[in-house]
């Protein structure tokens, strides 16, 4: 009967060893995931900060259209208003996420596209050094986007597969849900002129 | 039957293949061998091989002497890609610059669609905004282009973002460079004090450190040979001192893996 005992403890020990295996390696993926997010949130971030120094530039030129430019400051406020938990990310808040920041990118658009009328602010150097910050972070938005995809998949590989799915549920590692496509920002905003 | 199944297959392939080439610029794969990492890949062919090697040689060097890797690279066509998204793609696919450091620059030249884009590498994005990146395409590359002249526009731009990582640039962008000719011996002037600035800064840093072991005190000064034999010359013989044994070489160590966060600015001429 001892024996017995035994042989299932070692079973009981090894299968504990083993899931903290699974354990471990489901950790250092989600934390790959939640660095990545982190460069998806830098990435905005940096955004909304530009478009503050737009909105003052733009606002010196001469009567410059006001609707345009309070589209831009209200879509701004709403995106930065949605906060995700980078250990957490829910596909109800990233397809928000994914709203808010995408009403910024056609409002942003809009007014780069009335800009085009205003030929003291095409030449002035600050208004084209901030198109090329503009342009860059558009960029590096669609790289980090495309470097958290990247980093979910071996995730949700991971986890989704048998036996680390029974493993993942008892400690709550959930499949994280990929970026879609922001709605009209597939292309990252067009801010070239012509030289 | 079969046969002919196979081959409406095969062709099938084909057209996918081709249309999909079309459609898409294919990044080439990183040189597989450390020697053939270099600085300069004309694949448009818009420089003579004089030109090619002055360019490489001079950033072959800087890379020695600072562990920051410029590359240089010229294509025929963008096939529809953009230009500011492959940049940085392709310097990441590629690993410009240290690992550690990520001091990689990434210049990419579109001949037809008369496009180019620089993409610095993460630590360097703090000395090369994207802002300055558009202020040197705009100000000190194109309109040496628009004359039709790629090296000269390649060549001054490359000194300047030297010049701007080693935080010894104190010109004004936007007057300085873009009619240098009239203003030679302000220049000259200039390169003088450059030169002593780094000499001086040199000699406090060997003072300061014992860490820079072998590799920067063996050339102390070559960084100011480089910044000598380039500035102010514009023209041919700007490359006169370099034409050593690393002139058609690679990095040495080739490319070090470093990354790109997909900014950087340029413009169209």
């Amino acid at each position: 009967m001892k024996f017995i005992y035994r042989i299932i403890g070692c079973i009981l020990l090894a299968c504990s060893l083993n899931s903290c295996g699974y354990y471990n390696n489901m950790v250092s993926l989600n934390e790959e995931t939640a660095e990545a997010w982190g460069n998806v949130q830098t990435a905005y971030q940096r955004r909304n900060d530009l478009i503050g120094n737009l909105v003052k530039t733009v606002k010196g030129a001469a009567d410059y259209e006001k609707s345009t430019l309070v589209d831009v400051i209200n879509a701004r406020a709403k995106a930065t208003s949605v906060n995700i938990n980078p250990t957490n990310i829910t596909p109800k808040q990233l397809a928000q996420f994914n709203k808010v920041q995408g009403g910024l990118s056609g409002a942003l658009k809009s007014l780069l596209v009335t800009v085009e009328r205003y030929p003291d602010l095409k030449a002035n150097q600050n208004f084209l050094k901030l198109q090329d910050e503009l342009t860059s972070t558009e960029n590096q938005i669609l790289t980090a986007r495309t470097r958290f995809n990247g980093a979910i998949k071996p995730y949700n590989n991971y986890v989704k597969r048998f036996p680390n799915n029974i493993i993942a549920g008892w400690f709550n590692f959930d499949v994280k849900p990929y970026f879609d496509a922001e709605a009209g920002a597939e292309k990252p905003v067009d801010v070239n002129f012509e030289f | 039957m079969n046969s002919i199944l196979k081959n409406t297959l095969v062709g099938c392939l084909f057209l996918l293949g081709i249309i999909s080439n079309y459609a898409q610029f294919t990044i080439p794969p990183k040189p597989a061998k450390t020697t053939e990492q270099k600085a300069v890949y004309d694949y448009a062919d818009i420089l003579n091989s004089e030109e090619r090697q002055v360019l490489n040689s001079k950033l072959i060097r800087y890379a020695d002497t600072t562990s920051t890797q410029i590359v240089l690279v010229s294509i025929p066509d963008l096939k529809g890609e953009d230009i500011g998204v492959l940049t940085p793609r392709w310097a990441h696919k590629w690993g410009v610059g240290d690992a550690q450091k990520d001091n990689g620059v990434f210049i990419l030249l579109s001949k037809n669609n008369r496009k180019i884009w620089i993409s610095p590498g993460y630590e360097l994005e703090q000395y090369i905004t994207a802002g300055q990146a558009g202020t040197i395409v705009r100000n000190v590359i194109i309109p040496e282009f628009k004359a039709g002249r790629y090296y000269q526009g390649l060549n001054k731009g490359i000194t300047v973002i030297m010049q701007m990582l080693n935080g010894t640039f104190k010109g004004n962008l936007n007057n300085n460079i873009s009619n240098e000719n009239n203003e030679f011996p302000i220049f000259f002037v200039f390169i003088l004090i450059v030169f002593f600035l780094i000499i001086w800064s040199k000699k406090r840093n060997n003072n300061n450190s014992d860490h820079n072991n072998g590799k920067n005190k063996k050339s102390p000064s070559l960084l100011d040979i480089i910044i000598l034999s380039n500035m102010g010359r514009g023209g041919y013989s700007g490359g006169s001192f370099g034409r050593g044994s690393s002139s058609n070489g690679g990095f040495s160590g080739g490319f070090g893996g470093g990354g790109f966060s997909g900014g950087g600015a340029g413009g169209s001429w």
